[in-house]
């Protein structure tokens, strides 16, 4: 692989050892891949950070780093951690707050962004083409597909060394020989808002390689649902919706299979809505919620007087705290269990369900995996119904 | 009697120690105790050891795992598979832990199943690594 001078002297140890072993990890990672260079990023989105998931082993690699020397060099935002940084929520777990804390401050130390949340294009919206290193799933098919920005789906230590380095591989979809389209979707024009994170857990599952999808009325909230269902039952990078992914940041294929999606495919992926006498949690915010979606849901509650008749969960952004804390306290107060930097999948949860009622097809694929709840997907306004009727 | 295999290296090292074969993947992550350096269900301690498996699989956290092998002081002395991923490859490198990969892994595993304390020695540069039986 080419390496730049000062790549050179990085991987010498003349920046210290955490840059040194940092960009070793991304050269050899990028030699496996097949990799001819490094390539200067301009975000990294650092996934991987809940004490729940990386436990002791994560906490002392990222505290080695930090006594290392290690300081972000790019512009870095943070995934959720474990616990709710308000300290309110009844359903997420604070149990590990000490430890999180931990972890926190350490990556805020080497100058990273206390974002905590999974969809880091809330602060910083790619631009068509910029490269960029980001864990997370979600945000990094939201980053190609819907800003047509460059990014793998990196793992937790390697998002940090692109943090601590400012370089990427240059292999996979940072190479635009990677971004072709080999499918063309239709779907059925009867698959609607309350079918989407099935439709995604469909596409996981069963189509490989890059598809594009045709003639449909997906709206960014509805991409994200799609896609971010897509990322978690499968692999998928880059998926590209007609119309919205931005023009030269793909390519298609001379050869195209054509792959028609029914309704009826996607039924086994929604589930059974709750029976009577199950324990339902009601959830919303996987991904985060979207300051639209998060002011429609609040528009939609405010004239209510108590929303008390079940759980009912949100998950946002951690600047939320400040840019909505009048309408988090006027939810909370009605009786919304909202979480704050944290989301169920990276998290413990203080209560036992049956059964969680959500419209995320990402959430419904992790609460079974991870939690042991069997869910059932549906739109977002049909949940905000379902918890005051 | 001495053996000597191809291997393609991914991440260089000496290494000499006792081999310990695994045939099949391992997710670092829930299938390694790192505080005690075992694999379970086997129950087989690898610090030290030249491991030989398939590959890794599953979460991201798997590096992570890898890396607090070393901090607990259980670090393998290499590592042989047949095929190696991003997963598997950062932890080495957190751990700095030897990573082949081997160019014909049936024959090592039948060579490995074979003998009896069998040991393997590999010298940084060579594109091959030694076994032989104690």
């Amino acid at each position: 692989m080419y390496l730049t001078r000062e790549q050179e002297k990085m991987l010498n140890g003349e920046y210290g050892w955490a840059v040194a072993k940092a960009l070793e990890l991304i050269v050899k990672v990028g030699e496996y891949l097949g990799a001819d260079k490094l390539v200067p990023i301009m975000h990294a989105h650092v996934s991987g950070i809940s004490y729940k998931n990386i436990g002791e082993p994560g906490l002392l690699f990222i505290k080695e780093l930090f006594r290392g020397g290690g300081i972000a060099r790019v512009y870095t935002t943070i995934n959720p951690g474990c616990v709710d940084l308000m300290g309110s929520s009844r359903i997420i777990s604070n149990e590990l707050l000490g430890k999180q804390i931990l972890v926190n401050e350490y990556l805020e130390k080497m100058s990273m962004k206390p974002t905590y949340t999974c969809i880091p294009y809330l602060h910083r919206p790619p631009a068509p083409l910029e490269r960029l290193a980001w864990g997370e799933s979600n945000a990094v098919i939201i980053a190609n597909s819907f800003y047509g920005a460059m990014t793998n789906r990196e793992g937790g230590p390697i998002a940090l060394a692109a943090a601590l380095t400012g370089y990427i591989y240059h292999a996979g979809l940072q190479v635009m020989d990677n971004r072709v389209v080999e499918k063309e979707m239709v779907l059925d024009q009867s698959i609607g808002e309350e079918l989407y994170g099935a439709l995604g857990l469909w596409i996981g599952e069963n189509i490989t390689g890059i598809p594009l999808i045709r003639k449909h009325r997906l709206s960014i909230y509805d991409a994200k649902i799609v896609l971010a269902a897509s990322a978690a039952s499968g692999s998928h990078g880059l998926i590209v919706l007609e119309n919205i992914t931005p023009q030269n940041t793909y390519r298609i294929s001379d050869k195209v299979e054509k792959i028609s999606v029914d309704v009826k495919d996607l039924r086994k992926y929604r589930g059974t809505p709750p029976s009577v006498g199950e324990e339902v949690l009601f959830y919303i915010g996987c991904p985060h919620l979207h300051p639209s979606e998060f002011m429609f849901i609040y528009k939609y509650l405010e004239k209510q007087e108590h929303v008390n008749k079940y759980d009912f969960l949100l998950t946002i952004p951690r600047i939320y705290a400040e840019i909505f804390s009048r309408e988090i306290e006027v939810l909370r107060r009605k009786g919304v269990d909202i979480a704050i930097g944290t989301c169920p999948v990276v998290s413990v949860l203080s209560k036992k369900y049956d059964k969680v009622v959500t419209n995320s097809g990402k959430a419904a694929f992790y609460f079974k995996k991870i939690h042991g709840i069997e869910p059932y997907i549906t739109s977002l306004k049909k949940i905000v119904e379902m918890i005051i009727s | 009697m001495k053996h000597g295999l191809g291997i393609k290296i991914i991440i260089d090292g000496d290494c000499e120690a006792p081999l310990v074969l695994l045939d099949r993947y391992i997710g670092f992550f829930g299938e390694v105790d790192p505080v005690k350096g075992i694999v379970k269900p086997e129950n087989i301690h690898i610090g030290g050891k030249a491991l030989v498996f398939k590959g890794s699989r599953g979460s991201t956290v798997g590096s992570y795992i890898i890396y607090a092998l070393k901090y607990y002081g259980h670090r393998p002395a290499c590592f042989i598979v047949k095929e190696a991923e991003p997963i598997l490859i950062s932890g080495c490198v957190l751990a700095d832990i030897p990573l082949f990969i081997t160019r014909d892994y049936d024959y090592l595993v039948q060579l490995v199943s074979s003998i009896r304390n069998g040991v393997v020695r590999h010298v940084r540069g060579e594109e091959y690594v030694e076994i032989k039986e104690l």
